[in-house]
């Protein structure tokens, strides 16, 4: 698999590299961000999204907790009750940031937590004990789930376990096996996915509407178009060229090391992430544009709040601008809006000069005057001054005859 | 006697007037800028005539406005004036006042019956509603200042509106409110606009001005990195637009080329207007936003147009993605625009698959599915621990099973008539309809169209976006309406097509006038829709209520429904159709 930093990019998948970055960074510091990736077959979006894998920073758990729990912060039913005393004494490892991922062929005990097989089988001790599915596993990393709108259709189960999952921060799980007893856990997973809204079975919104408001921000794939960057990934992945490579550096193909760079960048940006908050009057603007455009889903504010906070710090910039709303709005908002409402909201933004201030409202009230004083003259006399004949016109009166 | 100039003469004149028109549902202007109706009034921004406002007759003011049940009790005033603010309160007051004024002036004794007067006033006072730019409420709440808040789409931002509920001896009341309201304004420093004319029609589907809200990126270049996206959003918005009317990216392609400068590629409006309905409204907009522009050989792509058509011809594949997740949507809402007569008793064949995705333990019920021996086992290792056997044993009730689905498939032939009233929009939204069918479907799509003298298998069944398209984009409809040929050859298709359930649906606005085998044409497609019911083909009929006679007993013939709608529109097909669709895998299963 070529490593995340040899990735061609290019204007139309600059998104989604801003997308899975800004997720990691937000993820690693403890708040999920949910993301989707749309867009023709054979774009990218899987790559992009996989090799990701190789620039995950690593979190510190409590020694072979199978839930990764956090040594500050233990949420698993075997360590959540435990003393901070007992905790250092069961020590604590460093494990690379997980990133599991969902198949098609998985099952509701497979994703959420079915019975440890081992543990039953065992020949001296056999015990019932639950094993935590992917989801529990992936806690404080990532899922990533390939053309999501097919799963949706087909296992409804799985998706009601990504709703829940999905609908708070940190999400909620429920692991239920007969015969023993429930366990109920919070997860804190971003969940990652990749689909072809053309084709079958067509757009997440259209099959699960409420899996597809779960998502934070969505981006949609673009085709490169330029030549430049077609014939340089064509020629990075040409086998020659690989064997070339592999020749110069020994052994391994690529240099894994470069990815290093990546990984370092996410780990400071995450420490930023604690300390950067949206500036009072862009988080004001943020709340007129649910009010003024009548969206439906506070979700969508509240992906634009981290959206943007999470750009700026992308871009290494200290404060949230105007122009990172900006970026995100449709990024949080086309799956959520039809295109007419997106639009406006963005030409609501777009539309910024010095005489209408970003925050001003009277932009629509004006322009709607402006044509209207076109629509009519305005030299009508008033009814006192006119004589009794010229007081009720009728259609055929004030039509002009021809001929 | 009272002269000429005084006010009670004038009104009860008016009165008269209006009397006499608003019972032939007609409105008038009163003087230069108030129009009085018993109906809703609407601007008419797709003419080029400005200052003309149009009586929409087909749609009541009480009914529109108040939520009346019957028609003809409420008079809607507008008074035109120029966009300022103007105060609902001081309207109420002053109309307030000139009634009572205008109560004394006929009838001075009145002077000494003060209370009397104010009763006969402050009756009409909870019955007149007042909206401006400023506020709304009735003249009554007005007056003791509760003012609700004008919302921004109310009516009345660049008018006074008023609504009266006034009977019909009452009317002369419409002078003195007009007359004091206009006086208002005027007070207020503001100028009364000037209706131009005024004409009569029926209400149409609101058409969207898009070209107020879409900002194209070509027109000022500010070099900004950051306005990259947005840009996009508005070109691809504008392509979503054209596509919805025009059909598809092809279709834009073509359109334009009815622009070009090659005059050889261009057709005429008349003909534009054939195939995609009424064009004019979008050619206004492409005006309005610089794409198309007017010189003296017609209207010409401007250097902007032509960077449209370099965007269409660069981007197809994604432009072609986004219209089809157009077309895949269901229309929203709605659904009770038509009415359903008769009841399809068919039985219906179903497919099952296996889900592996799924498994299934009921021990209560024998099953015959294939058995998930994964989750068996572990079901009966955890049971053979909680039962405390000494060793693994698989007991029936650890069983477990691969969940089986089924589903009703229904191949669906679209009989569309392509006589001359088809053309346009009602041919569009037909198209659509196909379109939507197959995006959103699994099952096989058919189009047979009949016009002229005969009718033509169009696209036989296929799941093929680009067959569907390509055949689609034939239809041209021109000619009478020869429906029993169109009938006989879609059953002859559906009966030599492999094809599952299948269900004819026919879209017709007319009734047949060219016959098959004798002279009658309305008898030939009865005999027709005998084959169909023969066949045991389900059969929907959707079209227009004014043909409801015939098209109950043709269905009825065919042992099929009938849906009368009020508008051949895609949200009506397309709710009939998925309606209809349901509820064939709802019936009982063979």
């Amino acid at each position: 698999m070529i490593p995340f930093y040899m990735l061609e990019r290019y204007e139309g998948n600059e998104p989604l590299f801003e997308l899975v970055t800004m997720s990691m960074v937000s993820t690693y510091a403890g708040e999920p961000l949910h993301v989707h990736a749309e867009g023709l077959r054979g774009t990218g979006k899987t790559t992009i999204m996989r090799s990701c894998r190789g620039i995950l920073p690593n979190i510190t758990r409590i020694k072979g907790c199978i839930y990764n729990c956090d040594p500050e912060n233990p949420h698993c039913p075997k360590h959540r009750d435990m003393t901070p005393e007992e905790i250092t004494a069961l020590g604590t490892e460093d494990i690379p940031m997980p990133f599991l991922e969902i198949s098609h062929s998985a099952k509701v005990g497979t994703v959420a937590g079915s019975i440890d097989l081992a543990r039953l089988t065992d020949a001296t001790n056999p015990a019932a004990q639950l094993l935590p599915g992917l989801i529990p596993q992936a806690h404080r990393g990532i899922i990533f789930i390939d053309e999501i709108n097919r799963l949706a259709d087909t296992s409804p189960e799985i998706t009601d376990i990504l709703l829940d999952v999905m609908g708070n921060k940190p999400g909620h799980l429920q692991i239920e096996e007969a015969g023993l007893p429930t366990v109920d856990i919070s997860v804190s997973v971003s969940v990652w996915a990749a689909s072809n809204p053309d084709e079958d079975p067509g757009p997440l919104e259209e099959i699960r509407r409420q899996l597809s408001d779960r998502f934070d921000l969505v981006c949609y794939m673009g085709r490169p178009d330029s030549v430049d960057v077609l014939s340089h990934m064509l020629e990075e992945n040409s086998h020659q060229h690989k064997i070339r490579n592999a020749n110069k550096k020994g052994s391994n193909v690529y240099d894994e090391s470069k990815n290093n760079k990546y990984r370092d960048d996410i780990m400071k940006w995450s420490e930023q992430y604690g300390k950067t908050d949206l500036p009072d009057f862009l988080r004001n603007f943020i709340a007129r544009l649910y009010i003024k455009h009548n969206l439906e889903s506070i979700r969508a504010i509240e992906a634009m709040q981290q959206g943007a906070i999470l750009h700026s710090l992308i871009k290494n910039r200290d404060k949230v601008m105007i122009a990172d709303v900006n970026r995100i709005l449709p990024l949080a908002l086309k799956h959520r809006v039809d295109g007419d409402t997106l639009v406006k909201l963005i030409n609501d933004v777009e539309s910024r000069g010095s005489r209408e201030g970003i925050l001003s409202f009277k932009n629509k009230q004006n322009k709607r005057v402006e044509e209207e004083e076109e629509y009519f003259q305005h030299n009508a006399r008033a009814l006192k001054d006119m004589s009794r004949s010229e007081l009720v016109n009728t259609e055929k009166d004030l039509t002009p005859t021809h001929g | 006697m009272l002269g000429e100039r005084t006010n009670v003469d004038k009104a009860a004149s008016v009165g008269n007037y209006l009397n006499l028109y608003f019972g032939q549902n007609q409105g008038v202007r009163l003087g230069e800028s108030t129009v009085a109706s018993c109906k809703a009034h609407a601007r008419m921004p797709e003419k080029r005539v400005k200052g003309q406002l149009k009586i929409l007759v087909n749609r009541d003011a009480g009914k529109v406005f108040l939520d009346f049940v019957e028609e003809g009790r409420v008079v809607h005033i507008d008074v035109y004036h120029r966009p300022g603010k103007i105060d609902p309160r001081v309207i109420a007051r002053a109309i307030f006042t000139a009634i009572d004024e205008h109560f004394l002036e006929k009838d001075p004794q009145l002077r000494y019956a003060e209370d009397e007067r104010f009763n006969m006033v402050i009756a009409y006072a909870s019955r007149i509603y007042i909206t401006t730019n400023q506020g709304r409420g009735t003249l009554y709440n007005l007056l003791q200042d509760e003012v609700e808040a004008f919302a921004e789409y109310d009516e009345g931002w660049d008018h006074v509106h008023i609504l009266a509920q006034l009977d019909r001896e009452d009317y002369y009341l419409v002078y003195i409110i007009a007359e004091i309201v206009e006086e208002v304004i005027l007070t207020n420093g503001i100028k009364l606009s000037k209706v131009r004319n005024i004409i009569h029609g029926n209400e149409k589907q609101a058409q969207d001005s898009y070209a107020g809200y879409l900002k194209l990126p070509w027109k000022h270049f500010k070099g900004q990195q950051a306005r990259h996206l947005p840009e996009k959003e508005n070109v691809n918005q504008l392509i979503i637009k054209l596509a919805e009317k025009l059909g598809g990216v092809e279709e834009i392609q073509e359109f334009m080329e009815n622009y070009s400068t090659n005059i050889f590629k261009r057709k005429g409006i008349q003909q534009q207007k054939k195939k995609w309905g009424d064009i004019e409204h979008d050619v206004k907009q492409l005006e309005e936003l610089g794409i198309l522009k007017d010189t003296p050989f017609g209207k010409i792509m401007t250097g902007k147009g032509l960077k449209l058509k370099e965007f269409v011809i660069n981007h197809k594949c994604e432009l072609e993605t986004e219209i089809r997740r157009n077309t895949r949507r269901l229309p929203s809402g709605g659904g009770g625009r038509f009415k359903k007569l008769g009841q399809i008793d068919r039985k219906t064949s179903k497919v099952e698959y296996t889900n592996r995705n799924k498994t299934v333990n009921n021990p209560e019920q024998n099953w015959s599915g294939d058995l998930a021996v994964p989750e068996t086992v572990i079901q009966a290792l955890k049971n053979s621990y909680l039962r405390g056997d000494d060793h693994l044993t698989i007991k029936k009730q650890d069983l477990h099973y691969y969940e089986k689905k089924s589903y009703v498939p229904v191949d669906i032939c679209l009989l569309i008539d392509a006589s001359g009233s088809m053309a346009g929009d009602k041919r569009q939204a037909a198209c659509f309809l196909a379109e939507h069918l197959l995006l959103t479907g699994k099952e096989k799509v058919a189009v047979v169209t009949f016009q002229e003298r005969g009718s033509n298998v169009v696209v036989p069944f296929t799941r093929k976006q680009m067959v569907l398209k390509q055949g689609l984009a034939t239809i041209n409809p021109a000619g009478l309406t020869p429906m029993a040929d169109g009938i006989v050859n879609a059953v002859n298709l559906i009966k030599d097509s492999k094809v599952r359930n299948p269900m004819l649906v026919l879209i017709t606005d007319g009734i047949p006038n060219i016959p098959l085998w004798t002279l009658d044409a309305k008898t030939d497609a009865l005999d027709a829709a005998a084959l169909i019911a023969k066949e045991k083909i389900r059969f929907v009929c959707i079209g227009v209520e004014a043909h409801r006679f015939y098209l109950e007993k043709l269905s009825r013939q065919a042992e099929g429904v009938v849906y009368l709608v009020d508008d051949l529109n895609k949200d009506n097909l397309i709710n009939i159709v998925r309606m209809e669709k349901q509820t064939s895998s709802d019936n009982k299963l063979a």
